[in-house]
């Protein structure tokens, strides 16, 4: 029988992140990924298959980095886990492991919306044949419609649109797109964008069935509206996959992901999971969290490779920083938003500034840029910031999702020392989060936090 | 002791379900068909409905949640969907809870162990508690 000390299930982000990280910590380990995909897509990429990428050939996480760090790939499909005898079955025999990492991923969700299944009904499956066909059939079609209005949804939109010769559009059953992250003066300005491009926005509706005669031709929705679609996609959100874990008997969490406590290890002290198939708990006040981000699963990767022989690294649990592009206009998120953190029952103070991310204004690139933070009053911690600007934001808010998870405060904050120049950045005089967590301090002062 | 509802067209299945639900102190109502399902919910008052998709092949247990949270307004009656629906069609994506879709508590595939979906139950019920994996 094959045997390897380390083996992952999984070769997404996350199976790939914990065999590396597993070589990094034990370099004298024998590691072996095992996948079922002949080639492996970037999971955040895939929207831009359908415009500025081109194809899901130009999608693809390629495997030089195996054979870089030493690592053994393997193409099979994990069946089942033999827990008392630490032996995988896969569809090309048995292997033998010491530590099992299962990073599984998940499943595109569907919606059971009468007409769910007409031919021309998608969902984002992870998967280079599935959307090559997605692609060829967009080719053919005039009027798409998209249902779910999240950050997947709107991408998706936005690169279908770019074609120039269809009419798309996206229904979200809440009050705004990326309503989930995102306050709601951010989501207006971002639908406004959508819609200057010529995207259809349907917010607060529902949609009650998908019509026609073997292939799909109209979406209706609960309001009485009809859209007309050739095409849908089902862009909302993801299922994890525990297929493996459950048939192995390994425990499940509240969300249905695999039950692991904060060093990444499952109720098998020899099988660690990550990334999207794992349970996760949220950075504030620790309940479920059902989100679903490559950077999450990523650092998952980085903490069950790390402690597969020894505790070194422990989950503090998902601050969730993520941002969303659509042509030069980003918007990015960390931590809690206003709205949240007030539905949390936080006391909370909120600041918004707004200015040029160049210094001066006038400066080759500078566009406006907007840099929301919001505080605890009486702590002054930082629970979250959004920014929006151009593709500064990006980095922007990962600077703040590292202030959020050292629960950094406002006064350390407005204490930065930050680096500027005219071409790069905004003012030192006015840089957009040294200023925001000055007037959330000022503000503290005048409520006699 | 809590009443669950099975609605489902398997009886060998409903048969295996009863005796483990029984043998963890459950009260179980059985019915075959969606419309004997509906019939129950409103005249035996479950506490928990246990629910398949496929019966015989087609959608019909999301009518009957459809039926059950809209037609009868039952919003907080628990159900969990038990179902071979993903295996069966090979459908690479997959059902899950949705509050505004699919309003359930939990979407379970047939192939999950008994005493998990037990747990699931127990949960869903709120008659069990997260148990420390270590001695306190």
């Amino acid at each position: 029988m094959k045997r390897a000390d380390v083996v992952v299930v999984g070769g997404s982000a996350a199976g790939l992140t914990a065999a590396i990280t597993a070589r990094r910590h034990y370099p004298d380990k024998s590691i072996l990924l095992i996948r079922k995909e002949k080639q492996v897509l970037i999971p955040c990429g895939i929207p831009y298959i359908f415009g500025t990428v081109g194809s899901p050939d130009k999608n693809l996480i390629g495997d030089a980095v195996l054979e870089k760090n030493n690592i053994e790939l393997l193409l099979a499909t994990a069946n089942d886990i033999d827990r008392e005898g630490k032996t995988l079955r896969t569809t090309e025999g048995d292997i033998g492991y010491e530590r099992l990492i299962v990073a599984a991923g998940s499943r595109p969700a569907m919606l059971p919306i009468p007409g769910f299944e007409l031919d021309g009904v998608y969902a984002v499956v992870k998967d280079v044949e599935y959307l090559s066909g997605l692609q060829k059939r967009l080719e053919t079609v005039k009027d798409v419609v998209i249902i779910g209005g999240g950050f997947i949804g709107i991408e998706f939109a936005d690169e279908i649109n770019k074609s120039g010769d269809k009419s798309v559009t996206v229904v979200e059953i809440a009050p705004h797109c990326l309503g989930l992250a995102y306050d709601e003066e951010l989501c207006v300005e971002m639908e406004d964008v959508l819609k200057s491009r010529g995207i259809s926005i349907c917010t607060s509706a529902k949609v009650d069935r998908i019509e026609g005669n073997g292939k799909v031709e109209k979406v209706l929705l609960s309001s009485g509206d009809e859209l007309k679609a050739e095409l849908v996609i089902l862009g909302i959100g993801a299922v994890a996959n525990v297929d493996l874990a459950q048939k192995a008997g390994l425990r499940l969490g509240l969300t249905g992901g695999i039950a692991v406590d904060r060093t990444m290890q499952t109720s098998d002290e020899n099988i660690y999971a990550c990334g999207d198939c794992a349970e996760k708990i949220s950075f504030f006040g620790g309940r479920p969290s059902p989100l679903k981000l490559a950077s999450i699963a990523t650092l998952e990767a980085r903490i069950a490779g790390a402690n597969l022989f020894g505790v070194r690294r422990e989950n503090v649990g998902t601050v969730g920083v993520w941002s969303t592009a659509v042509d030069n206009h980003a918007l990015a998120t960390a931590g809690l938003t206003e709205k949240m953190a007030r539905d949390r029952g936080y006391d909370v103070v909120a600041v918004t500034i707004q200015g040029p991310n160049r210094h001066p204004g006038t400066m080759p690139g500078a566009v406006p840029t907007k840099v929301k933070l919001v505080f605890e009053c009486n702590t002054g911690v930082i629970l979250g910031g959004q920014v929006m600007g151009d593709s500064t934001a990006g980095e922007i808010i990962n600077a703040i999702s590292a202030c959020v998870q050292n629960r950094m405060t406002a006064e350390n904050m407005a204490m930065f020392q930050t680096g500027t120049h005219p071409a790069l950045t905004a003012s030192p005089i006015a840089y957009h989060m040294v200023n925001a967590a000055e007037m959330a301090m000022k503000q503290m002062r005048e409520r006699g936090a | 002791m809590s009443k669950i509802l099975i609605v489902d067209d398997d009886p060998d299945f409903v048969l295996a379900m009863r005796m483990a639900l029984e043998a963890n102190g459950f009260e179980v109502e059985a019915a075959m068909t969606p419309e004997e399902g509906i019939s129950k919910v409103l005249s035996a008052e479950p506490a928990l409905v246990l629910l398949d998709i496929m019966m015989p092949s087609g959608n019909e247990g999301f009518k009957v949640v459809r039926s059950i949270r809209e037609e009868h307004n039952l919003k907080d009656l628990p159900i969990i969907v038990l179902t071979n629906v993903h295996k069966s069609r090979g459908t690479p994506y997959r059902f899950a809870p949705d509050q505004d879709y699919l309003p359930v508590e939990a979407f379970l595939d047939k192939s999950t162990d008994a005493d998990a979906v037990v747990d699931a139950i127990q949960q869903a019920l709120g008659e069990r508690r997260e148990e420390p994996g270590y001695p306190l």
